[in-house]
């Protein structure tokens, strides 16, 4: 027994005394996750931190700079044929991690994987998205992936042929699923294994993992030496630590245990009544839309009464927008009444975001309980009944937010709508999903951030294809002139393209198919030392190469 | 003595099995599909469950799963969420859950049983008052809330231990967690000593001993704390597996890499990863089996008697 007390004694001393502080803290930033990465193979990746660490560690044939806009990465240049449908990329010389060249061939290897093994993202290769000939008949294995249209005719030219031309294609490339992957390197590895350590993930890009397993809380990268840009990098190492509750990131942020992270609208007037946290606020707007889904199947087990249009109209003009950005959400966010919300989509000329003008709809979607009370009777005439009861679900595993809003929104229609009862279901996010998709839900507040800077991001969402997934609307006008945007006619005409995407959305919102609700902001508190962080509205939502 | 074990190794078997089973059948009957992705079409989700096997009917899957379990692999052996192979995470998570499980067991056995003896040689003075109400404490607070108040004072107020477990300094690390997970052991473990300790004190032979001029830490271990150490065992050995298997709520919020944080993201995460979840039921399960085993063939060799009868029936 002695023995073993002081055994143990001694342990205990030896673990206490072999540490010290905390070394190093140049150049070194320490940044919150708010949820695990997914995956660091962009072919498994779906969310935005795993996009972020793909960008961190990766280059494409493009990267965007400080505003957005997209500049040369991989690719030193590109040429665009004439009918827009064959684009050229000329490579520079650059090196991955190991010493490898980075060919074309690499990212010809990339791409046919992604069409091959992508679930939620193959569709970006495919028709209406980038266009890239027989990505859709790769994807669903009727074509050999040879037939893919993208090759490299030799190790530093890409050509890559579409079936229609996309205005946004450059831009397009910044996205993970069209990074390289070293085909030689992948080729070592075990099945499955691929981006799941240190080991097995090779890098070209600005930082390379040293520190990693799948869902692991903390994740460190350092400055990859033989990036083709090192010389740029003043960042020597990007400390990743994923919390998941905002108080415990605040704590944190005070500790200067983290240098940047991200904290909730509950907490941002505490951050404003401090005059030291203040100075470290940031708001940074997204693009990520906060909307209610109307389920419109007539065959839906509430016997579809939101296939009335009158109904869904009723509601979403019964909403107060502005109250609840300013008090529940309260973090920057912003009402949207436009079903592509704000912050994204740039016109190449104006430069001028696609919903900058959020009067444009405003005969549909408002906040006027008098014009909300007239669509509501003609619904009650219509069906012939005076009382609505609807089920309201909503992910109660997505913050207070969500919950403030829901309820929130439940007073007001019940308010404003007498007559309407909404039962509020929370539910686990996974069983949410589930009733999303196999139609058991009447409405449903539900998000969806931009995958590329284009309004037909969300306004493929529902076409008769898309819509099947949630709410069940089809429009032959409507899906027409989506077809003609993407892949038809109107796909090389800039002007008409845009023009004819308003068009589009005043189908959308005349028939309430979603109730837009807010475009969300995100509040960071982020320490003086971390300058030259980029955020982004797309996809890569952080930028820390031009951290100095 | 072999037959006894043999016997007891069967059923443990048999355990395992039937938990296998009905955790198998439990989590696809559980509401929410696997596929974690928002707006994912009927036709993809049909799709990936033709690829998984999931459409067959349920004892076809199990039998498909047994197997794989035979040749050591759980299930297809990979992630539902990332497709990422299950077994090296799974090896290192426990690896870390492991080493802090094994720290706080050593912090808890000995402040536990050192309690309890200092609670027993006192009974009825204040010393075993204050024993007990330390004891009451370590029971009633959950040890995350003691880990958020010892992050809070000695990572925040007073710096000295890394606010987020930092696995560069593992050790320096470990220990809050290892100190709050072991309250709960501290409390049980001191109870049962005392408890058991004033019994024995009270029986004829330490009385016997004493008389015969046997005292102090000579009597309570050769007499005392053997005879009182077999149902402190039984108490330790369920423990071990709880503090092993890692702790949900501290790995959570700590930001460990271990089990206890994995299963949470398994199953409360955006879908159900059936495989993750099924191989850490089963781990755990097996963990649990195998230490009620140990237990029993333990209790043979602390006191003898137990494996005679076992001999006889």
């Amino acid at each position: 027994m002695k023995k073993f007390l002081i055994l143990t004694l001694l342990t205990l001393a030896l673990f206490i005394t072999g540490c010290g502080e905390d070394s190093a803290d140049n150049n070194t930033l320490k940044v919150m996750l708010g949820s695990n990465v997914v995956s660091l193979d962009s072919a498994q990746a779906t969310d935005l931190v795993s996009f972020e660490l793909i960008a961190d560690c990766i280059d494409g044939l493009t990267q965007l700079d400080a505003k957005g806009n997209a500049i040369p990465a991989i690719a030193e240049s590109y040429d665009i044929s004439e009918d827009g449908k064959t684009y050229t990329f000329h490579l520079r010389d650059a090196n991955w991690a190991n010493g490898d060249e980075v060919t074309a061939e690499d990212f010809v290897f990339a791409w046919r994987r992604h069409c091959l093994e992508s679930t939620k993202y193959a569709y970006i290769m495919g028709a209406g998205v980038a266009n890239i000939k027989n990505a859709d008949a790769v994807t669903k294995k009727e074509a050999d992936p040879s037939t893919l249209g993208v090759s490299a005719p030799n190790a530093k030219t890409l050509v890559v042929e579409l079936t229609a031309p996309v205005s946004y294609f450059p831009a397009l490339m910044t996205f993970p699923a069209f990074y390289p992957i070293n085909e030689k390197f992948y080729n070592t590895l075990a099945a499955g294994t691929y981006g799941t350590s240190p080991e097995t993930f090779l890098s070209n890009g600005a930082f390379m993992l040293t520190e990693y397993l799948p869902g692991s809380a903390n994740i460190q990268l350092k400055k990859n030496d033989s990036y083709w840009k090192a010389e740029n990098i003043m960042l020597q190492q990007l400390h990743y630590q994923v919390v998941s509750s905002s108080d415990n990131a605040l704590t944190a942020f005070k500790n200067k245990t983290l240098d940047l992270v991200g904290i909730g609208g509950n907490q941002i007037a505490s951050v404003k009544g401090d005059a030291e946290l203040s100075k470290n606020l940031k708001i940074i707007p997204t693009g990520l839309l906060q909307y209610l889904s109307f389920n419109q199947d007539p065959k839906n087990h509430h016997a579809g009464a939101l296939a009335n249009v009158n109904l869904r109209l009723a509601i979403s003009n019964a909403i107060d927008r502005e109250s609840l950005v300013n008090n529940f959400v309260d973090n920057g966010s912003r009402a949207t009444y436009t079903a592509v919300p704000l912050n994204f989509a740039p016109n190449a000329e104006t430069g001028k975001y696609f919903a900058e003008n959020q009067q444009q709809f405003s005969e549909f979607v408002s906040f006027d309980v008098e014009k909300a009370n007239r669509f509501f009777d003609a619904a009650k005439a219509e069906l012939g009944q005076d009382t609505f009861d609807l089920e309201f679900i909503y992910a109660n595993d997505g913050g207070d937010t969500v919950i403030k809003v829901v309820q929130a929104i439940k007073e007001q229609i019940e308010k404003n709508l007498p007559g309407v009862t909404l039962n509020l279901q929370p539910m686990p996010k996974a069983e949410y999903l589930d009733r999303m998709t196999t139609n058991s839900y009447d409405i449903a507040i539900t998000n969806w951030a931009p995958d590329y800077d284009d309004p037909m991001t969300f306004l493929t969402l529902w076409t008769t294809e898309g819509s099947e997934i949630a709410e069940h609307w089809s429009n032959a006008d409507y899906d027409k002139i989506i077809a003609d945007c993407t892949t038809g006619a109107l796909a090389a005409n800039y002007n008409a393209r845009w023009n004819a995407m308003y068009d589009a959305e005043k189908i959308l919102l005349e028939n309430a198919v979603i109730a837009p609700l807010y475009t969300n902001a995100s509040a960071y508190l982020i320490d003086d030392k971390a300058k030259g962080v980029e955020f982004h509205s797309v996809a890569i939502e952080r930028v820390f190469k031009n951290v100095k | 003595m072999t037959k006894y074990i043999a016997k007891r190794i069967l059923m443990a078997l048999l355990t395992l099995f039937i938990i296998t089973f009905v955790l198998f059948v439990l989590i696809r009957i559980m509401p929410g599909n696997p596929f974690p992705v928002e707006r994912m079409s009927a036709e993809m989700i049909a799709q990936k469950r033709l690829e998984l096997g999931l459409d067959k009917p349920i004892l076809e899957q199990f039998a498909d799963y047994l197997k794989l379990l035979a040749s050591g692999s759980f299930g297809n052996g990979t992630s539902l969420y990332n497709g990422a192979p299950i077994k090296p995470i799974l090896i290192k998570c426990l690896e870390n859950s492991f080493k802090i499980g094994v720290l706080s067991i050593l912090f808890g056995t000995v402040v536990g049983m050192l309690i309890g003896i200092v609670a027993a040689m006192h009974k009825g003075k204040f010393l075993d008052g204050l024993c007990t109400v330390i004891s009451i404490l370590g029971v009633c607070i959950p040890s995350y809330v003691f880990m958020i108040f010892l992050q809070y004072f000695f990572s925040y107020k007073i710096p000295f231990f890394p606010y987020f477990f930092d696995s560069s300094r593992f050790l320096f690390s470990s220990i809050m967690p290892a100190l709050s997970l072991s309250l709960l052991a501290i409390s049980i473990i001191a109870r049962f000593t005392r408890n058991e300790m004033v019994e024995v004190m009270n029986s004829d032979y330490v009385k016997l001993a004493e008389a015969k001029g046997l005292y102090g830490w000579e009597l309570i271990r050769k007499h005392i704390l053997r005879n009182a150490l077999i149902p402190i065992v039984t108490v330790i050995a369920p423990l071990v597996v709880d503090l092993l298997t890692g702790a949900m709520v501290i790995e959570k919020i700590y930001g460990i890499n271990g089990v206890g944080k994995l299963m949470v993201d398994a199953i409360a995460g955006q879908g159900v990863d059936y495989n993750y979840v099924l191989a850490l039921g089963i781990v755990f399960s097996a963990m649990y089996i195998c230490a009620m085993l140990v237990l029993d063939i333990l209790y043979g060799i602390i006191d003898p008697r137990i494996s005679l009868t076992a001999k006889d029936g």
